[in-house]
């Protein structure tokens, strides 16, 4: 082969890639206008949006009655990925729209998820009865699996079948499983890599550094000397009370002897 | 890619409102890229689009199931766009848009975004290769986008065009050489696509 037939098959090789880069998508709205004017029924498929958080783009679906599927984009995962999954998942097909459900972006933009409806009629009572309590955590704050179990009324669960639960969350971000620690505060990160947990929590204003130093001291809960209520560390209760004003503590019983009470709101233990 | 075109197959047979959606979900972002880059305008491509997909739902509801158990639906679906393209063009008396007239800049991915002077030099490289490509025949263009654009096998190539995969193959070649000579002959200092 001569150089001159070399630099020709380049040139033949470069105008071929450049051709597959025109490959555009179409725009969010193509799909969703032709199955309209087929006149498909809106209950035979559902819709997603393509929405921004701290951890990168969101991919939200959502039919009638609230969120259905949700995933971040990573490097693995693109729109074409997110519908064949949520289509494998579901049964259903998902085809993207430009207009989001009421209320998903001012919920991401928040941290407010709890206020965004999610469809869990797919799931079964022992996942649904986790991922409701996992919905009840709010924004900014972190709480260890015994306290989710608990909420779930299910107190027996072992932590590996908590894991496994959230490991199959099909609404990550809007489900917010990254609020989830184990016992000594470490994060799960069970449905979400740890970079897009991390992210989500310093979005929420959540200073790991200063919370796993917490629970590598062997502290669980963190009390105001001056109300006598004792929190999670990370409940909006306790969080502003100045550091002199700070008592923390290792079990519940030990606060309850220091004669503590325990936060209604947080409820950091069973009463 | 076959076991997935013969899941949808069997889909738009058993069960047709549920079929045609995959089949809009799975194959609408190249139906419309075919149409994008054969007119050169992406308002014509939606039209286009649309149209083609709503030609395509009258058809199935006429088919019986197993005529549509049989449908090589890809190849299927880009020989009406092709149609619904030919006929636009015969109706309006159009040419395909001139490059100027193009705005491309809502294509770039999101994803390998590339920075300013970067962007600079493929969006001018786009609108280059984008204008050649309206220069060629219309049976190169369409048999190269098909190809290169959607990613089409020969043998779909040569089905949407009713011609050997041999015919397909050839003009294919012919198409990208056509498009490298416009390229080189429109080269502004060497540069890029040009090279």
């Amino acid at each position: 082969m001569t150089g001159r037939d070399a630099d020709g098959r380049a040139v033949r090789e470069t105008v071929i890639r450049a051709l597959r880069a025109l490959a555009p998508a179409s725009g969010p709205g193509f799909a969703l206008d032709v199955l309209r004017r087929a006149g498909i029924a809106p209950e035979r498929y559902d819709t997603y949006v393509r929405e921004g958080t701290a951890a990168g783009a969101l991919f939200v679906a959502f039919g009638r009655r609230g969120v259905t599927g949700a995933a971040l984009r990573h490097s693995g995962l693109e729109a074409a990925g997110f519908e064949a999954s949520y289509r494998a998942r579901t049964g259903r097909s998902a085809v993207p729209t430009a207009t989001p459900l009421p209320g998903l972006r001012s919920a991401l933009r928040t941290g407010r998820v709890g206020q965004v409806p999610v469809e869990t009629g797919g799931l079964g009572p022992l996942e649904r009865a986790v991922l409701h309590a996992v919905r009840e955590i709010p924004t900014g704050e972190l709480r260890p699996i015994g306290w989710v179990v608990r909420q779930a009324r299910l107190p027996e669960l072992p932590v590996q079948a908590v894991l496994d639960v959230l490991g199959r969350n099909p609404v990550p971000v809007l489900i917010p499983c990254h609020r989830v620690t184990y016992d000594d505060g470490t994060p799960c990160d069970a449905s979400c890599p740890p970079w897009a947990g991390d992210r989500l929590r310093a979005a929420e204003g959540l200073d790991m550094q200063l919370l796993e130093d917490f629970g590598r001291r062997g502290l669980r809960l963190l009390g105001c000397a001056v109300t006598r209520v004792c929190c999670h560390p990370t409940c909006a209760r306790v969080r502003s009370v100045p550091v002199s004003l700070q008592q923390s503590f290792r079990t519940a019983q030990e606060a309850r002897q220091a004669g503590f009470l325990l936060c209604p709101d947080c409820r950091p233990a069973a009463p | 890619m076959e076991q997935k075109a013969e899941h949808l197959t069997d889909l738009v047979a058993r069960d047709l409102d549920a079929g045609f959606t995959e089949l809009v979900r799975i194959h609408g972002g190249a139906v419309h890229s075919f149409l994008h880059r054969v007119c050169g305008s992406r308002s014509d491509a939606d039209d286009l689009g649309q149209e083609t997909f709503l030609r395509a739902y009258s058809a199935l509801l006429r088919y019986s199931a197993q005529r549509r158990r049989d449908l090589r639906l890809r190849a299927w679906l880009m020989t009406i766009a092709m149609n619904v393209w030919r006929n636009h063009v015969r109706s309006s008396h159009r040419r395909p848009e001139s490059l100027l007239q193009l705005d491309d800049s809502d294509e770039m991915c999101a994803s390998d975004r590339p920075g300013p002077e970067e962007f600079a030099s493929h969006a001018d490289d786009r609108r280059r290769l984008i204008a050649a490509l309206a220069e060629l025949s219309e049976k190169h263009r369409i048999s190269v986008v098909l190809r290169h654009v959607v990613g089409m096998s020969y043998a779909e190539v040569a089905e949407v065009q009713g011609c050997p995969v041999g015919t397909a193959k050839a003009q294919v070649s012919r198409a990208v050489g056509e498009l490298r000579q416009l390229l080189a002959a429109a080269a502004v200092p060497s540069r890029g696509l040009s090279r």
